[in-house]
């Protein structure tokens, strides 16, 4: 941990003297207001507005031909209990989003094809849209589902290659997805004894590294990736004793509560583990006149029961007519081994469905869109219409209306009761 | 996108020259239009394009971008880098253009961290809610087109042929023809008119021609929608050829480095 900071504090070092030159240093970040309005309560949940407001400033300087060292730190809050107003926030291990955080801090060194990119750094992998199976370096902020963000990975990166073929090899600390609070309307309890109250049972964080490695190559008239991965599933289960959430057994379980829980006034702990698996994978790209074809699969293996082994496949076409841009496909998913036990697993409650959005760029500053997925079985939906307009060269207005429905037992039918309307004004410098 | 911007690097302005005016009989069409390209040829350009957008009620919004490419004419590698409004500061367009087949194209998304293939099966697509579509902005090759010489005419106080082109069997183009003026001093385009099923669809008008390292260009280029009563001003500044870049600042990986 020392070390780590010490590198982080070289880097961020390394940023001032730069900005302070004013060579090739640039800045950039937005502040944020959203308002979000739900019409409808949950049994976890009576609240129905929302305030949330984030300044990200983003900072890039290089100082020299051969290196790039960038740094983005996000400040904070809301109305809702969903920030931590603890001390900067480096790791992004907390259950709630902090107050102030250092989103991303690190150096990346280029020198012909190679490059080496050390510290916190975003790494995606992967060619489709909405689900990317093989995107294992990416986990999520998922406090609401429906609007994730990525997070950063903390680690090193090498890049060797230019554009016909390129690999890359990742090793990074375990950063874990954040889920919903469990008191929280994201948390997707539908139902459970009167009174009943959750609580976060701690999260056990896997020490060991999370290796990756991934080969590109663009052909003529094609381009594909391979890419295997071996750690762990950035995604919960939840530990023996915790009822099961989204993506598991509905809650309440079955039969009697489980050993070691409270039910009463002592609230029920929802514990988190993230068992050790492995990936290997594909994607590829082919564009051709009608429509761009874009695959994805991935093979997801483990020793731990609790992960379960399954595919996970996307499928997409994306055609683009006029001011009009088409993407529809199916995900799917083929389980080989069922996990034992629940899970918060987005990824998976994604799959089995056909997903789809379709945007228009009515003129130079205003769009429309629409996606959307729906559970084959039709026992879950989600679909959103977004509207943004800019005004000036700063300001950003963007209105959506999300609707979700389904089945209490569906992943997304969970959260039928968090349709909901966000309304955002940005501020870009 | 892709073919946009090499319209927007190399095609737009093309042509030079010193060259004793001509009448349209004493050199066809065709010549007339490959001498134009000849001229305008360099093994890079490097612009900053500042791109302003007029809507019919009178209201303009602005785009700023760094523009490279790296060879010319259907072999060419392009990399568009927005530099205004701020919201889309750092997204950059990478253009890899074939003689043979449509251009591939990958944006770099610095808010998602990630670069995405482009697809664009429809040329007439507009570039980023401009008045420009994808194909105003490609490089069009003479070998793509049939011309006709139609007139000797005065615009803008310059003596131009007035050349008819129209897309060859084969050569799909939302155009059915196109009128095109060339300067009869320097070879350089002074207007343009697309024409859509008979009728004019877009007007793309030069100004401020000038010699830039011994090609001759337009720095200021007006396109007009008629359909919609919009128009759109790019203008070029910052205007340079033949630098010395290196083919490894074309690639994905460059994106991402940026």
């Amino acid at each position: 941990m020392h070390r780590r900071r010490v590198a982080f504090v070289l880097i961020a070092a390394a940023l001032l003297p730069a900005a302070a030159a004013g060579q090739t240093v640039s800045h950039r970040g937005f502040l944020e207001v959203r308002g979000v309005g739900y019409p409808q309560t949950t049994a976890s949940d009576s609240t129905r507005l929302v305030g949330e407001a984030l300044v990200r400033h983003e900072v890039t300087a290089k100082p020299a031909p051969w290196l790039r060292l960038e740094g983005h730190a996000d400040l904070r809050g809301d109305t809702h209990g969903q920030t931590d107003w603890g001390g900067p926030a480096l790791s992004d291990r907390s259950t709630k989003r902090p107050a102030l955080s250092i989103r991303r801090l690190d150096a990346m060194l280029a020198k012909g094809p190679v490059s080496l990119d050390l510290g916190k750094q975003f790494v995606r992998w992967g060619k489709t849209d909405i689900l990317n199976p093989t995107d294992r370096f990416a986990p999520r902020d998922y406090l609401a589902v429906v609007d994730s963000e990525i997070l950063a990975v903390t680690g090193g990166r090498l890049t060797v290659g230019l554009q016909s073929n390129a690999l890359d090899l990742v090793a990074a600390r375990f950063t874990p997805s954040r889920m919903p609070l469990v008191e929280n309307r994201w948390s997707g309890i539908t139902g459970g004894p009167a009174g009943t109250a959750f609580a976060d049972g701690g999260a056990a964080h896997p020490a060991r590294a999370q290796l990756g490695a991934r080969w590109n190559h663009v052909g003529s008239g094609f381009e594909c990736s391979l890419s295997a991965f071996r750690g762990n599933t950035h995604l919960p289960v939840f530990a023996a004793g915790t009822p099961a959430l989204p993506g598991g057994t509905a809650f309440p379980p079955a039969g009697p509560p489980p050993a070691g829980a409270l039910v009463g006034p002592a609230p029920i702990r929802v514990a988190r583990a993230f068992p050790e698996m492995w990936m290997l994978g594909a994607d590829a790209a082919v564009p051709l006149s009608p429509a761009t074809i874009k695959g994805e699969a991935a093979f997801f293996g483990s020793g731990d029961a609790r992960a379960g082994e399954y595919w996970l496949y996307v499928i997409q076409l994306e055609r683009q007519r006029g001011e009009w841009v088409f993407v529809g496909g199916y995900a799917g998913e083929a389980v080989t081994r069922p996990r034992a036990g629940g899970a918060f697993a987005p990824d998976r409650g994604l799959a089995k469905a056909f997903l789809g959005r379709a945007s228009y760029t009515i003129d130079a500053a205003r769009s429309a869109a629409f996606e959307g997925a729906v559970r084959q079985t039709g026992d879950g939906a989600w679909l959103r219409f977004e509207y943004s307009q800019a005004s000036g060269r700063h300001l950003r207005l963007t209105i959506r209306a999300t609707i979700i429905g389904g089945a209490a037992g569906d992943f997304l039918g969970r959260y039928a009761r968090n349709s909901h309307v966000t309304v955002g004004v940005r501020y870009s410098y | 996108m892709t073919r946009c911007i090499r319209v927007l690097s190399v095609t737009l302005p093309l042509a030079l020259g010193l060259v004793q005016p001509r009448t349209a009989a004493a050199q066809s069409a065709r010549e007339v239009m490959e001498e134009s390209q000849k001229r305008g040829q360099a093994a890079s350009q490097h612009y900053e394009g500042l791109l302003q957008v007029v809507d019919a009620r009178g209201k303009i919004s602005d785009k700023r971008w760094i523009f490279d490419r790296l060879g010319s004419h259907g072999r060419s590698r392009a990399v568009l880098t927005f530099m205004e409004p701020p919201e889309v500061r750092g997204v950059a367009l990478l253009v890899v253009n074939h003689p043979d087949r449509a251009s591939d194209q990958w944006m770099w998304t610095p808010a998602i961290q990630r670069e995405r293939r482009i697809a664009l099966q429809d040329r007439s697509t507009r570039f980023f809610g401009t008045d420009f579509s994808f194909e105003d902005l490609e490089e069009r090759d003479t070998e793509q087109y049939d011309f006709r010489a139609i007139a000797d005419e005065t615009i803008d106080g310059a003596a131009c042929w007035k050349i008819e082109a129209k897309p060859r069997a084969g050569k799909s183009s939302q155009y059915t023809l196109s009128y095109v003026w060339v300067r009869k001093d320097n070879y350089a385009f002074q207007l343009v008119e697309n024409y859509a099923k008979g009728a004019l669809a877009r007007r793309l008008r030069y100004s401020r021609i000038e010699n830039v390292q011994g090609i001759w260009a337009g720095r200021v280029l007006e396109m007009t929608d008629v359909r919609r009563n919009s128009r759109t001003v790019l203008t070029l500044d910052k205007l340079q050829y033949n630098l010395p870049m290196k083919e490894e600042r074309f690639t994905l990986q460059a994106l991402r480095r940026q």
